[in-house]
């Protein structure tokens, strides 16, 4: 929020530096995120007058302008639809920092610099609101008074020199949406108390009760509604100094009437509204809520749906303004306007905040009464707004506020207890030093007992209900720096601690094998949320449609990283990641956790060479056993002998000659070749092999508790053999026979040869083995030896329709 | 004989100069020293010499075979030496058989080395769902409904009760409702905001949240917890401050900034020239959040703290654009 140095000084005397004044007010929590001297700022900038308008010779739509800067006529390219000579402009002269480039998508500032537009030589640039940094206007430039002095430097034309605070409001803090808020604030930095001015009115005989009628219906919502009116208000254009002052916060200048009311909101931090009192109804004013589908014309001339949880503002027959949020066009101040109903209400934060939601409509009153708005700176508010328009334009002010406040709010009041701050902070302030520090923030004790304090809490103070609201008041004005920061703790040993984690583990194995860890979005667009198969949780308002269903698996992402990465030249990967996943699981519980399914899982990914280029080695491509290894090797470290390879058949389009993996008799995942189809979406032209696990399986295979098992005393015999089967015999089911017989004492087999060609006849191949016999409790002999194998052999030859081929 | 003699000791040092291998010296040995060698054959011939002459030819012959023995262990010798220098000259400069090498990315890297920082203060680690309820991610924690603090955090919504975690915080409540003080846990994971994404924000980022319940936990044990963590993280000299701030789950609550450690405090682009960087948000759990979880407000106290990943690792190896963690160029994840 913009708040002006000068305007601070109406209500408090500040003896500080704009720097230092900054750092103080954020040591308390006041962020103060910069600040801006409007002289530097606009330190080559003046007012200039439009001599004359001449055509571009080159361009349509781009004017010459002849602008007489005070020492100088200037010639500037302007390509504004609205220049015309005779008016009084802002002009950057050359070196010149513009605040804002509108044709920035950031609106970054720029150094303005002599340069041909179109062929011809521009010595500056007449601004618009935006480039100015003084509003949102970028469609044509400024228009000045047409008082201004040619000549004048422009922060001169905008006021005197002043400092514009950029401050940044907590949510909690609605007080601080005004100077006098911000001027209250200060006293904690400065001691000097705040105090907004006496209002001073010429009350005419008239009665404003004789005049307008006021009535609330819904008093929860509308917790009070204050309301002056004035006759023979002059509708006009503000004074120099009010537009000045609205503009240097921000706000941009419309009529007499509309300013002040800003002005007061500025001021005190209540919004106002002024209706045009000779268009309101029976000049009444209800307050009640619309009915469920009403429309309504808001002041910028929207059409807008309304619900019946939206409070109104109406007259006798019809809504003439959505409370808290904005006043419609059907009531609005117009140059006709002659009298006019100044409401200044206060509504519930919580309805005000729903309304402005469900409207899509965040305006400077919605804002502050979402926040809370003082309860007791209604009247005041009105007679001040009352007072400013009769000194302005000469008002009658008809006589009293028209002040409907049903429930008056009662004094509000909050307890500290001087052990529980010193146990809270870690201090050991004294009773008195608490007292004080509250006193800066107008908080009056009103009841000591001993260790208790009860306060008065100012009405304007939303934020401050408990001991502990009371308590960061004290660390806020004792100052956190004040706080020791203290250096010895006691650590607690009651409870193990559990720090490492199956993910940890994981993840350092797979770094120690050469994987590169990613870390992709879990969101994703439509067609890769769904690629997986199942039912996909989707996000009902998702920022766009890249980022709008949550992953059902981690391998769309990573094969956009293939994809990535292969776009760089980079097409040898080995990948991994580690992440949750989603589902939706149950769509009528979709209003509970219930509803859904999250599981974190691990993927590796294996494309390109298996192997890095060397000159000494044959290059090949990473393939299925690859993968496969890959998986066994982690498996057997982390589940030793719990998993098996089982076949893989799920129909999903995404995966190809696959097998799926079970740890202790539980689906963990599968492993595979993703489909030329699926990778070809992805612009892959080469084989991708991935491996997806669930952590949560893989979690209770983990053997973590690991037992030592003797080393074997005996001497092991090693026997090589081969068989000739047809094709079609999976290994696995040679090497199953030979296990069964084996049993224990067949410790080991490793294939050492695969071989199909002349040498073994058509549809056959060759499958050769060692076998490791490894007796625990004695010698074999030879002839024990052979004969397992025999049996072995023969077990082999019947099950598997094999020959023993002689090696 | 002698003749004879003298003949095989001219030949073998015409054959021995014209050896240089191992199987040319093999030859040498078969054709003077074999069982039907050259040699083998003269003391053959000796047999049929006269008695009176054999001493004589043998002390000859027998000096013979030594003096052969002797020349061809020579150039056994001398060949090995020069094939083992011959070794010594392979290229050493041709390149290693590479292995992938394989590397932590650097978020997680990041997470670890915060975690275990607190680990090593006595912190657990736990996490908690991505997908959370309106009920464990605002209300438990203090946020009003039709509150404006619920705009801090721009919110994805899954249904009208279910979100995506706008932060770490619910693992809070979760961890609370689990067990009973003192809790001492530290909590990494990814969180969701509904925002534009650019080079300085991401709808999917990372957060890793502390909270520390107990009897006795005071802001000032806040203040250390925190800044012995700095030190560890930023180094020993970082210079530090904390300024009042609002989150509605803590009170009161602090922005912890640390002096810029590339400017080292004299204001750089990193910092925006003010010399500070705000690296955490922090404070003591507020006492409707220990009420909520059913614990005694007068008997304990705590302080909670959370942290942004992606802005750490991007301030610390200086990263300047978020997206790059996401884009995963296995030429950027190889520079962590």
């Amino acid at each position: 929020m913009k708040i002006s140095h000068n305007w601070l000084n109406d209500y408090t005397r500040i003896p500080l530096k704009p720097a230092d004044l900054a750092e103080r007010l954020s040591m308390i929590g006041l962020e103060v995120e910069g600040f801006e001297d409007l002289a530097k700022k606009y330190e080559k900038f003046v007012v200039g007058e439009v001599v004359e308008k001449l055509k571009h010779p080159n361009a349509d739509k781009l004017t010459l302008c002849k602008v007489n800067v005070g020492k100088e006529t200037l010639e500037i390219v302007c390509g504004a639809p609205n220049v015309a000579a005779g008016q009084k402009v802002a002009v950057a002269l050359v070196g010149a920092t513009i605040p804002h480039n509108q044709h920035d998508p950031d609106g970054s500032p720029f150094l303005l610099e002599r340069a041909y537009i179109r062929g011809v030589e521009s010595h500056g640039m007449i601004c618009s609101e935006f480039e100015l940094g003084l509003g949102d206007d970028a469609e044509g430039i400024m228009v000045l008074d047409s008082t201004a002095r040619v000549g004048t430097p422009f922060a001169r034309y905008l006021g005197d020199s002043d400092i514009i605070y950029d401050m940044e409001i907590t949510a909690n803090r609605g007080d601080w949406m005004s100077h006098i808020g911000i001027a209250r604030e200060i006293r904690v930095v400065t001691g000097k108390q705040a105090a907004l001015p006496n209002v001073k009115i010429r009350e005419s005989k008239l009665s404003t009760r004789k005049h307008a009628t006021i009535k609330i219906l819904d008093a929860q919502k509308c917790r009070r509604y204050s309301s002056r009116v004035l006759r023979n208000v002059k509708v006009g254009p503000s004074p120099k100094w009010l537009q000045d002052r609205l503009t240097s916060v921000g706000v941009r200048p419309i009529n007499n009437v509309v300013d002040v009311t800003n002005y007061v909101l500025m001021e005190t931090g209540q919004p106002l509204h002024a209706f045009d009192y000779d268009t309101l109804a029976q000049h009444t004013i209800i307050v009640k809520c619309a009915s469920e589908g009403d429309r309504f014309t808001t002041l910028d001339g929207k059409d807008r749906v309304l619900n019946s949880d939206i409070l109104m503002i109406c007259d006798a027959e019809r809504p003439v303004a959505i409370a808290g949020v904005m006043g419609g066009a059907n009531t609005e101040i117009s140059e006709r306007t002659t009298m006019v109903l100044l409401e200044s209400a206060n509504f519930d934060p919580g309805s005000i905040r729903r309304a402005s939601k469900f409207l899509g409509l965040s305006t400077d009153a919605s804002q502050r009464f979402e926040r809370g708005v003082d309860i007791e700176m209604t009247a005041y508010a009105a007679s001040r707004a009352a007072q400013l328009l009769q000194e302005l334009t000469g008002a009658e002010v008809l006589k009293g506020v028209l002040d409907v406040y049903p429930r008056k709010a009662k004094a509000k009041t909050a307890k500290l207890r001087v052990s529980r701050t010193n146990a809270v902070l870690g201090t050991s302030l004294s009773k008195q030093q608490i007292l004080s520090f509250l006193k800066q923030l107008n908080l009056t004790p009103i009841a000591q007992s001993g260790d208790v304090l009860t306060f008065a809490v100012p009405s304007y103070r939303y934020d401050l209900a408990e001991e502990i609201d009371l308590i960061e008041e004290v660390a806020r004005v004792y100052g956190y720096d004040n706080v020791e920061t203290k250096t010895r703790t006691t650590v607690d040993f009651s409870k193990p601690l559990s720090l490492t984690s199956l993910e940890d583990e994981l993840r350092n194995y797979l770094i120690g094998a050469g994987f590169n860890e990613l870390l992709t979005y879990s969101l994703q667009d439509q067609t890769s949320g769904h690629l997986s198969g199942g039912k996909a949780v989707e996000v009902i308002n998702p920022v766009s449609s890249e980022a709008s269903v949550l992953r059902t698996s981690l391998i769309p992402g990573a094969l956009q990283v293939v994809q990535n990465n292969r776009s760089h030249g980079q097409k040898d990967l080995r990948l991994f990641e580690i992440g949750n996943v989603f589902s939706l699981m149950d769509e009528r519980a979709k209003e509970s956790l219930d509803g859904y399914g999250e599981e974190e899982r691990l993927l590796v990914l294996l494309t390109g060479s298996a192997q890095p280029q060397h000159y000494d080695r044959i290059d090949r491509k990473a393939d299925f056993l690859d993968i496969k290894g890959e998986t066994d090797a982690l498996l057997s470290k982390f589940c030793l002998d719990k998993y098996r390879f089982i076949s893989y058949d799920n129909g999903s389009a995404l995966i190809e000659s696959a097998l799926a993996v079970e740890i202790n008799g539980s689906y963990a995942g599968f492993l595979g070749k993703i489909s030329r189809s699926i990778a070809q979406g992805f612009d892959i032209d080469d084989e991708v092999y991935v491996c997806e696990l669930r952590n949560a399986v893989v979690h209770q295979g983990w053997v973590t508790e690991k037992k030592f098992v003797a080393l074997p005393r005996f001497p092991s015999v090693r026997r090589d053999l081969a068989f000739i089967a047809d094709v079609e015999i999976p290994q696995e089911k040679v090497e199953a026979a030979m296990r069964e017989i084996g049993g224990a004492l067949l410790s080991r087999v490793t294939m050492f040869d695969l071989y199909a060609g002349d040498q073994v006849g058509a549809g056959k191949k060759s499958l050769a083995y060692a076998l490791e016999l490894q007796p625990l409790d004695r010698t074999l002999t030879d002839k024990e030896a052979d004969e397992l194998v025999g049996r072995i052999v023969r077990n082999v030859e019947s099950k598997c329709s094999a020959k023993l081929r002689s090696l | 004989m002698t003749e004879r003699i003298d003949q095989v000791r001219r030949e073998l040092a015409e054959d021995l100069s014209r050896v240089s291998s191992g199987p040319d010296l093999e030859q040498v040995r078969i054709k003077f020293l074999a069982r039907s060698g050259l040699i083998a054959r003269l003391f053959d011939d000796m047999r049929s010499l006269p008695a009176s002459e054999k001493p004589a030819v043998g002390k000859l012959l027998n000096t013979l075979k030594a003096e052969v023995q002797q020349s061809y262990d020579e150039k056994r010798k001398t060949l090995e030496r020069l094939k083992q220098q011959e070794a010594r000259w392979i290229d050493l400069t041709l390149p290693g058989r590479p292995k992938p090498r394989g590397t932590k990315h650097p978020l997680t890297q990041t997470i670890d080395e915060i975690k275990w920082i607190f680990a090593s203060m006595g912190f657990s680690v736990v996490t908690g769902p991505e997908i959370e309820t309106d009920y464990y991610n605002f209300e438990a924690l203090n946020f009003p409904k039709d509150h404006p603090a619920r705009d801090m955090q721009d919110t994805f919504f899954i249904s009208k009760n279910v979100l995506l975690r706008t932060h770490t915080s619910p693992v809070q409540i979760r961890t609370m409702l689990r067990q009973k003080p003192p809790v001492r846990e530290i909590m990494p994971g990814r969180v969701y905001r509904n925002e534009a994404v650019s080079a300085r924000s991401l709808v999917t980022f990372h957060q890793i949240e502390g909270l520390y319940v107990d009897e006795g936990v005071t802001f000032s044990d806040l203040k250390g917890t925190l800044v012995a963590f700095a030190r560890q993280f930023y180094g020993g000299d970082v210079k530090y401050k904390f300024r009042p701030t609002f989150f509605p789950f803590t009170e009161p609550s602090a922005d912890m900034y640390i002096s810029c450690f590339l400017c080292k405090g004299k204001g750089c682009r990193m910092c925006k020239f003010v010399g500070w960087l705000e690296i955490l948000g922090s404070g003591m759990v507020h006492p409707h959040v220990l009420q909520n979880v059913g614990y005694d407000t007068e008997q304990y106290t705590g302080f909670a703290f959370g942290m942004g990943i992606e802005r750490i690792a991007s301030l610390r190896y200086g990263v300047d654009d978020l997206r790059l963690f996401y884009e995963n160029d296995v030429r950027f994840l190889q520079q962590f």
